[in-house]
């Protein structure tokens, strides 16, 4: 019987990638029938075979790494290292659309008439519901704190209770979020002022959802007894992001809701 | 006693062709039989959590190492059973059917029919 004599993982040869790549193929070419021929088979079909590989590749990460052993100290670094770098890339997401806001609002053209927010445009209240928003996520980022404590020192029933609290919160902010786009006045289609503001926050609210769902299969994990008290860099992960997506909106509170209004 | 209790009548169904003085009887005897169904539930649900706590997970983590660490050169993806096949089945067909159905499309729509 041969057994592996270092502590890296040399992964099984496995399906996902191609049926990722098969899927982003089905969601591009999906949009293209949407908006020339009101054809939907195609998207649908994308949206649903992107989710079953994401789902399944990531079970095999967790089989992997909680049932097989395979996360290493080295792996784990690795694993780190990924998930920064990833966490990096979005940051530069974001950067394009706060760059695009910054261009048009530093320096209204005369189409706005001259200055921001455009003629016409009557933003939010940024002391309303989006400084109830601010409050939200700067509580979530308390409570997942809270939460990782409570995992290092085995406390399974605060790190349950952190976990939850810091989920619904998230939902909380969700909410609200959409409730505010019901109340504005203007939309995506109102010049140059409606584009930045739904694409940054657009773009921002769908982070939340995702960062949402990962803390939420964390929650799952931890009840399932999948975390150690050392060991735990899914947890981990999911409270960078969701740091990230909180430090993202205080941004996006800053510069859109309170100097841009 | 619960059962007793849940012989409360749809109000807003009936209420419409009730006269009003027989109707705010009915109010009140339906408000009085569902505040004593909610006290009643309150009590057993105080019952039943301090024997379980809410969802009740095993910590079947050995049991699913010992299946994932099974020498049988079954790859990670199918190791897990049944399910395990017809996802991955369901996914391969999704996708390259799919695919090849998109490639139709964008083919059919290359070539648009003159329109005379």
């Amino acid at each position: 019987m041969t057994h592996q004599t270092h502590a890296y993982h040399m992964v099984n040869p496995s399906p996902w990638p191609l049926t990722g790549a098969l899927s982003a193929f089905l969601l591009t070419s999906g949009m293209i029938m949407w908006f020339h021929f009101y054809y939907t088979t195609l998207l649908t079909a994308g949206l649903l075979a992107s989710t079953m590989t994401m789902f399944q590749w990531w079970r095999d990460i967790v089989r992997e790494g909680t049932y097989q052993g395979h996360h290493t100290s080295p792996v784990q670094k690795g694993l780190r290292y990924g998930m920064i770098l990833f966490i990096i890339s979005e940051v530069f997401f974001f950067a394009g659309f706060f760059w695009a806001f910054y261009h048009s609002s530093l320096a209204p053209t005369p189409q706005t008439g001259g200055h921001w927010p455009p003629t016409g445009i009557f933003p939010l209240n940024p002391m309303e519901v989006p400084l109830l928003n601010t409050a939200v996520l700067l509580a979530s980022g308390v409570t997942i704190t809270w939460a990782h404590h409570s995992l290092m020192e085995a406390n399974r029933k605060e790190s349950a209770q952190a976990l939850s609290m810091t989920i619904a919160l998230g939902i909380y902010f969700t909410y609200l979020q959409m409730s505010e786009y019901s109340e504005t006045s203007f939309t995506i289609s109102d010049g140059i002022y409606g584009s930045t503001f739904f694409m940054a926050t657009g773009f921002h609210g769908l982070h939340v959802i995702i960062g949402t769902t990962f803390l939420t299969t964390c929650y799952f994990r931890q009840q399932l007894y999948h975390f150690t008290s050392s060991h735990h860099f899914g947890f981990e992960a999911a409270a960078w992001y969701w740091h990230f997506v909180d430090v993202v909106w205080l941004f996006l509170y800053i510069s859109i809701y309170w100097w841009g209004s | 006693m619960l059962t007793q209790d849940l012989e409360v009548v749809p109000v807003p169904a009936v209420a419409i062709f009730i006269p009003g003085v027989q109707l705010s009887r009915l109010v009140v005897s339906n408000r009085a039989k569902m505040l004593r169904n909610l006290l009643a539930l309150r009590q057993i649900g105080q019952r039943t959590i301090s024997t379980t706590s809410r969802m009740h997970f095993k910590n079947r983590v050995a049991e699913k190492q010992k299946l994932f660490q099974e020498e049988d050169g079954i790859p990670v993806y199918l190791k897990g059973g049944i399910v395990d096949v017809i996802l991955y089945r369901a996914t391969m067909i999704l996708t390259v059917g799919g695919a090849a159905y998109a490639i139709y499309h964008l083919a059919v729509a290359s070539f648009p029919k003159k329109q005379d």
